[in-house]
């Protein structure tokens, strides 16, 4: 709703701006109209010059363009000088007419209205479009200047905010960092404790290795010398059944029979 | 079977084989007769098996014995396999042959060999292991040819070792 209000405000303005600038360019014209209508009036074009000077000739009792056609025969009879120069200081003004006017120095005509009209067109302006403008461009740069409040108090909180977000951002930041920092401790020491665990259970498969292969090499020597130990007494116990005939059974019957008597 | 009734039967054999009058020889023949059924494990089966009708195994103890012992000898065999103890009938003699021998002052010496010891040998032996042991001992040699060679006696508990056997599995142990 409040920027509805400051939009149309904002609109209203320019309008009033250009009615006034309007009123103050018809004001202008107006001004050069009748300012400019004396000036036309003073005789200023060559031919309205040229006639001027004829009706001003005077020669021989005689006025305008009859002098001049006087003041003509008499030059051209030669007899008298004076009327020759006449005729030529009249013919420089004639030429006068004809010369262009200074394009520096305006006449004095123009520049008595030029003047009236510009004071008149000042005073107006001082009067009615000088503190229009003032305060159009019062309200402008108060505009602005709220602008540029509204801008900076925006700006600020944009900083705030992105200081905020900064903030939050580099906390975020840390926290991944921190994160990333548990994690990669958690991953170096999951993977100490599973190189490590890792070595026991070969240390520990080495060993019952070692331990399984000297087993097997036990037995296999216990194995062997029972084997050995068993074909070494079934040989003696077979030569020594194939040995044993009556009369060696009698000896050693005797041979008990008298151990046990020499026992006391 | 406990050792009361073991007693109770050995003593009465005792007792039938001293009214007969010759104990001695009755004594070697029960002796015999005893290490035959500790050799056959068949024999032992059949005796003590009371499915089988107490005459029949009866008549099986007459016909195996029929001249090879007294008359007396084999009506004691008979007569202890009948009360349904054929399963105890070695335990029973080798008591009755202990108690016959004590009764005549004398220890039972079982003594296994290889070959059968002639009455010369049985007689040195006897006071032999008289007086290596200071016991007045009568002889019961059991033909055993698992001793190999050599002897082997035992008095009771005590045991007098010489066989051949014995020094082969010495032998063995040493290894």
């Amino acid at each position: 709703m409040t920027a509805r209000i400051q939009d149309g405000g904002r609109a209203r303005r320019p309008s009033r701006l250009r009615r006034r600038a309007f009123a103050g360019a018809l004001i202008l014209l107006a001004a050069l109209w009748f300012g400019a209508s004396p000036v036309a009036a003073a005789g200023e074009t060559p031919g309205a010059c040229v006639a001027e000077k004829v009706e001003a000739l005077n020669f021989g009792g005689r006025h305008g363009g009859e002098a001049l056609a006087i003041l003509k025969e008499t030059a051209a009879t030669g007899v008298d000088v004076g009327a020759e120069d006449k005729l030529k200081s009249f013919e420089k003004k004639l030429e006068g007419c004809l010369e262009a006017p200074n394009p520096i120095i305006p006449e004095v005509t123009e520049i008595i209205w030029g003047g009236i009209a510009f004071v008149v067109l000042f005073a107006l302006m001082q009067w009615k479009l000088f503190p229009a403008v003032k305060r159009g461009m019062d309200r402008r740069a108060e505009k602005i200047r709220d602008d540029l409040d509204a801008a900076e108090t925006a700006r600020t909180e944009a900083l705030e905010v992105k200081a905020g977000y900064e903030a939050e951002l580099a906390d975020a930041r840390a926290e991944a960092g921190r994160i990333v920092d548990a994690a990669r401790a958690d991953a170096e020491q999951v993977r100490a404790e599973l190189i490590a665990r890792a070595e026991t259970e070969a240390d520990e498969l080495r060993q019952r290795s070692d331990l399984d292969v000297e087993a097997a090499k036990r037995q296999a020597l216990a194995d062997l010398q029972s084997e050995v130990e068993a074909i070494v007494i079934g040989a003696a116990e077979t030569v020594i059944g194939r040995n044993l005939d009556h009369d060696t059974q009698v000896q050693l019957i005797e041979s008990y029979i008298d151990d046990v008597g020499s026992q006391n | 079977m406990s050792a009361e009734v073991v007693s109770s039967y050995a003593e009465a054999l005792v007792a039938v084989v001293q009214a007969e009058g010759d104990l001695a020889a009755t004594e070697d023949e029960l002796f015999a007769v005893a290490q035959a059924l500790a050799g056959s494990d068949e024999l032992r089966e059949v005796l003590a098996d009371r499915r089988i009708p107490a005459a029949r195994r009866q008549q099986i103890v007459e016909d195996l014995l029929e001249g090879q012992a007294a008359e007396a000898t084999v009506a004691l065999v008979s007569m202890v396999v009948g009360a349904g103890r054929g399963g105890d009938l070695v335990r029973i003699i080798e008591a009755a042959v202990e108690r016959s021998a004590g009764l005549r002052n004398k220890a039972v010496a079982e003594v296994r060999s290889a070959i059968a010891l002639s009455d010369d040998q049985q007689r040195r032996l006897a006071e032999a292991l008289q007086q290596a042991t200071g016991k007045d001992v009568t002889v019961k040699v059991i033909v055993d040819p698992t001793v190999m060679g050599g002897l082997v006696t035992r008095i009771g508990d005590e045991v007098i070792d010489g066989s051949v056997r014995t020094r082969i599995n010495q032998l063995r142990e040493a290894f």
